[in-house]
């Protein structure tokens, strides 16, 4: 269950957010979502694939942790064992709301920051300030506040993302097939991947249409994602 | 004599016509006249003959000729009110006591490894053939969709064809056609029919254009038949005596809310001398009674119908809808294909929806014309005998097969049923098979042509839902020994799999209403 309530000085002066990283913290995450505008940084840890929403069928871009459900496999002693974190799990427990005084019409309304009170990062013991002593955020919620921003504008630019990808075909479902070091064997279907050949077809055109949209790095950063798959498969392969 | 097909004219819309068009379009490179890579095709429609705007239920293999055609299922879905249908669902047929049966568009369990009909009868506790022996046949009750919105398009769950508005259906085809596939359309209504030397159709006469001259001729006319019927003179071989409704009162009810739920499947609930159907489209649903005019008045088909139309809606909403009344000659043409002149849908045969085996059977008609299209005239008789083998075979085959529904009914005491029962209503054909059942259940060697329509399962589901009986074997034989075995555990696989089913895909209206907001994927 989640509650959220608005962040204000007032109400959460004594909130603290725990800022390890554990099972036990809502981290066993198999995958979780991810933005174009950082899949440069997604790409250097983490394999990217394309996977349907379950409530709407619309396509995600997600970075990949392991190969079950719940299996985490950069979760590590209360850390998380790798040089870029991806923006919805630093997000963690904040969210952005939208107040105004007409919250049915967007455009009379603001961006505001929310939190999940029955998030277990959230307490009253251990962890960071939200506020100082003196009422002023501290400096780990003013970098909330900045990543909420970030992600926002990523949902933006991520907006027209996947319909150009389907306007020009360039995803392609893709079954994978594991084999650990173990002998135990993996498969996974359901997920997608940017077809190469069809990008590399594309006309001048095309390509200067998602040039222009910021999305032509993100597709190559998208492919060269693939290459993180068997670091990933070593970290499950380690004893 | 330089003879090759380079023009092929299709006359009558509709969606025999367009659909006809959509398909040998979609196969061939059509080249606009006045260039000469590919065929040119052009379809001539009367813009003062109105389409008949029946024939609302598909059959699974309109999924793939959609998708042939090149149109998004999505847009398909949206543009005609369509929702799906799993197969088709019998309501006293039997004793008219209540009885039921599903003939669901899935074969049973593991059909091409083992016939489960045998194992099935051998048991006294157990619940009906098809839920038994199919997964699809338990979402009926809870109108379940066949697939998820995150299922591609075409794709499935469990198998599944169309309900849909047949003139929203011919109207997108029409614009598929004549904007991306590159069909000519000329409105104008025919007048004259004018023959060549050798017979064949030179040119097609209109009331407000020059001659239409062409190479070959598709008759999409209707029941009018203006070139194979009425220009040739190719009679209708009658079937009435071995099916007999030749008439129809057609309607439309609205449902009670915006959110009502969409069967599954089509309802067919037998009546004193025919049977109502009930198709469940998005956004209202389809109601007609069939009946047999030899057994039954207008009048009283009328109150029939009214009167169901009552248990689903509402005595003030029953008294109130118009009816719109059909009537038919049940049978097929002596043959289809005719000199250089084929018909395809209603100006080729006709026989009551039963089966929903009208748009199929122009599917079937449009792809062999277009694969098997004649380069030459000096071939098209040899294409066209062997079109009219394959598709007097399969009427022969639909007859016996509507019959079949019709032959094992209990309900003795009406006319129209007992009449059913005669042995001169009952080709030799379907009385040999029935007999051979009653040894051995229908499997594989029921299936006589590859690309039969309804393959053996068919036979299974209508059989034994009418509570049909094949006797086991008197002697013991291996592989029954060792297919009693699998036997239970298959009944249990398929248990599980319907549950799996239930727990995980959603409502059709629910399914509907997100591919209204979402759309979906085309991967």
């Amino acid at each position: 269950m989640s509650s959220f309530q608005i962040v204000s000085a007032s109400r959460h002066q004594r909130t603290r957010v725990i800022t390890d990283y554990h099972a036990s913290l809502g981290d066993s995450l198999m995958y979780t979502q991810t933005f174009p505008l950082e899949f440069r940084d997604i790409q250097s840890c983490y394999p990217i694939f394309f996977i349907k929403d379950p409530d709407s069928g619309q396509f995600l871009a997600t970075a990949l942790f392991g190969f079950e459900a719940e299996e985490n496999l950069f979760l590590n002693n209360r850390s998380w064992d790798a040089s870029y974190l991806p923006m919805m799990i630093r997000r963690q427990p904040f969210l952005i709301a939208r107040q105004g005084v007409d919250p049915a019409s967007p455009e009379n309304t603001q961006p505001v920051i929310s939190i999940d009170m029955d998030h277990p990062r959230v307490n009253e013991s251990q962890g960071e300030q939200l506020f100082l002593d003196n009422g002023e955020p501290s400096v780990f919620l003013q970098e909330a506040i900045e990543l909420m921003k970030n992600i926002h504008r990523a949902h933006q630019h991520n907006e027209n993302f996947q319909q150009a990808l389907l306007k020009y075909d360039l995803l392609e479902s893709l079954n994978l097939d594991i084999t650990f070091n173990n002998g135990s064997k993996k498969s996974i279907s359901h997920f997608y991947s940017i077809n190469e050949s069809a990008l590399y077809n594309l006309a001048g055109d095309a390509l200067a249409d998602l040039n222009k949209q910021g999305y032509l790095q993100p597709l190559f950063m998208a492919i060269a994602s693939l290459s993180r798959l068997r670091p990933l498969i070593d970290r499950k392969d380690r004893p | 004599m330089n003879d090759p097909i380079i023009k092929i004219v299709i006359v009558g819309g509709g969606s025999a016509g367009w659909l006809t068009a959509g398909i040998i379009a979609a196969e061939h490179c059509i080249s606009k006249p006045a260039s000469s890579e590919g065929f040119q095709l052009t379809l001539i429609e009367s813009p003062d003959i109105s389409t008949i705007g029946v024939g609302e239920g598909t059959w699974p293999s309109m999924r793939n000729t959609l998708e042939k055609i090149g149109i998004s299922e999505t847009d398909f879905l949206k543009s005609c009110d369509a929702s799906f249908k799993q197969g088709t669902y019998f309501k006293d047929w039997a004793t008219g006591k209540g009885d039921t049966y599903a003939h669901p568009f899935t074969v049973p369990h593991r059909y091409a490894d083992i016939n489960l009909a045998p194992h099935w009868l051998a048991h006294t506790e157990r619940p009906s053939f098809a839920e038994a022996v199919c997964p699809q046949t338990q979402l009926f009750s809870e109108r379940l969709a066949p697939k998820q919105i995150t299922t591609p398009e075409y794709a499935f769950n469990v198998n599944y064809g169309y309900h849909l508005n047949a003139t929203k259906f011919a109207a997108m085809l029409k614009r598929h056609c004549i904007d991306i596939l590159g069909v000519e359309h000329i409105e104008a209504t025919v007048t004259e029919v004018n023959a060549s030397e050798n017979s064949d159709i030179e040119s097609i006469s209109t009331d407000r254009t020059n001659p239409i001259s062409g190479d070959l001729f598709i008759d999409c006319t209707g029941s009018r038949a203006l070139l194979l019927g009425k220009f040739y003179g190719i009679p209708l071989q009658q079937k009435s005596h071995i099916l007999f409704n030749n008439s129809a009162l057609a309607t439309q009810v609205a449902y009670p809310t915006e959110d009502a739920p969409i069967e599954s499947c089509t309802l067919s609930t037998a009546q004193q001398a025919g049977w109502i159907w009930d198709i469940g489209l998005s956004n209202r649903r389809g109601v007609g009674h069939v009946y047999s005019s030899e057994h039954t008045t207008e009048d009283e088909a009328s109150v029939d119908l009214i009167n169901h139309i009552e248990s689903l809606t509402t005595t003030a909403y029953a008294k109130q809808v118009s009816l719109r009344k059909l009537t038919f000659e049940p049978g097929f043409r002596q043959k289809f294909w005719h000199k250089n002149c084929v018909a395809i849908g209603m100006s080729a045969g006709f026989i009551e929806p039963l089966e929903a085996s009208a748009l199929v059977l122009v599917e079937l008609s449009a792809a062999m014309i277009a694969e098997q299209l004649p380069a030459r005239r000096s071939i098209m008789d040899i294409v066209a005998k062997r079109f009219n083998e394959k598709f007097l075979f399969r009427w022969e085959r639909i007859i016996d097969f509507l019959k079949l529904h019709y032959v094992l009914t209990k309900k003795k005491q009406l006319p129209y049923w007992s009449d059913n029962l005669i042995g001169s209503s009952v080709p030799d054909s379907l009385k040999e098979a029935i007999e051979l059942w009653r040894y051995n259940s229908p499997w594989h060697y029921d299936t006589r042509q590859v690309d039969e329509l309804f393959p053996s399962a068919s036979f299974q589901y209508v059989l034994y839902g009418m509570g049909f009986k094949t006797l086991s074997s008197h002697t013991e034989r291996k592989t029954e020994q060792n297919a009693a075995k699998l036997a239970s555990g298959l009944f249990q696989e398929n248990a599980e799999r319907a549950a799996k089913l239930k727990s995980s895909l959603p409502s059709n209206r629910e399914l509907i209403n997100k591919i209204n907001t979402f759309g979906l994927q085309k991967i």
